[in-house]
């Protein structure tokens, strides 16, 4: 049986795994939106993406815009991936998978 | 085991749900972010059935040959026509620029190809219409062309949509549209006016509803 990835494995990085699975390969969402779509403190968002970054599940793109500066995240390709592997494992624990 | 003594793995402030609960998890945050990209949508179905559905309502109604119960007058019926247009022309670009905010990248040269595509295609059939009324066209016939073009127009764009994000709602509308702008004009003027705001203007209202309906139960 797999074990759950323990990056994956913590409501709040599921949480936002889960929302930017949902972006189009090679789109990218800014920071306040995500934040917005997940409910969260800056402070907590900022906390678990740094996790996620660590691990190589995400991408943090620093961009401008005009003067201000924006911050960008996606998934990046083994985030993707290990997101994907991570839903099979429970759909698998649960024998649900097809 | 070893895996649970990882730093990563160290969150003791979160409690560890089990597999049902963190599916249920995922899966209600993924329905979240698609609902609140959607919203939207039902709105700008709400907003263009009203729109269809009163607003050819009215010019039905602002003809002597037209609604057999009540008349407007004319100078009542076609203002009311033209603001409810203009005012959904701007809510919809308001909130089609909602839809993908925060988001860049590779879907967003299909949505500003998409945005494009309305005012692109709305001022060609726009052209089209006066360049036939230059050629002696009669007001009656362009009664016919112009809500019966713009029906066609919205009924194709949606195809495009429908194909571009895999959506079924905009197939179904679109093929509604395309069928109910095509026949209009056997009805004639100002018939086919009753027509639009039935066929269209219904289109639109179903499609928001079930849209609803369907987000509803989704939660």
């Amino acid at each position: 049986m797999d074990e759950l990835d323990p990056v994956i494995h913590a409501s709040a990085r599921l949480k936002i795994t889960a929302t930017l699975a949902t972006l189009e390969v090679g789109d990218q969402i800014a920071f306040p939106r995500l934040q917005e779509l997940l409910g969260m403190t800056a402070g907590n968002l900022s906390t678990h993406l740094r996790k996620l970054e660590d691990a190589g599940y995400v991408d943090v793109i620093k961009s401008h815009q005009g003067r201000t500066p924006a911050t960008y995240l996606a998934l990046s390709r083994p985030g993707r991936r290990a997101f994907e592997d991570y839903r099979e494992a429970l759909r698998d624990l649960l024998g649900e998978s097809a | 085991m070893d895996d649970n003594r990882t730093p990563a793995a160290a969150d003791l402030d979160e409690p560890i749900g089990d597999p049902r609960a963190m599916l249920a998890l995922l899966e209600s945050q993924q329905r979240e972010v698609l609902n609140a990209q959607q919203a939207p949508v039902i709105w700008m179905y709400f907003i263009w059935g009203i729109t269809w559905f009163v607003g050819f309502l009215a010019l039905w109604s602002g003809d002597a040959d037209g609604n057999p119960w009540f008349t407007i007058p004319a100078y009542v019926a076609t203002p009311v026509f033209i603001v409810m247009l203009v005012a959904s022309i701007v809510a919809s670009a308001v909130l089609g620029i909602r839809i993908n905010r925060g988001v860049r990248g590779a879907s967003v040269f299909s949505g500003a190809v998409y945005g494009i595509s309305w005012s692109a295609c709305g001022t060609a059939f726009a052209v089209l219409g006066t360049g036939l009324i230059s050629q002696g066209l009669s007001p009656e016939l362009a009664n016919l062309y112009f809500p019966a073009a713009y029906a066609l127009m919205c009924g194709t764009i949606y195809l495009g949509g429908a194909a571009l994000w895999r959506d079924v709602s905009q197939l179904v509308l679109g093929l509604v549209l395309l069928a109910v702008g095509a026949a209009s004009a056997f009805a004639g003027s100002p018939g086919n006016d009753l027509v639009l705001a039935i066929g269209v203007g219904g289109a639109f209202l179903i499609a928001a509803a079930a849209l609803t309906v369907r987000r509803r139960q989704g939660r």
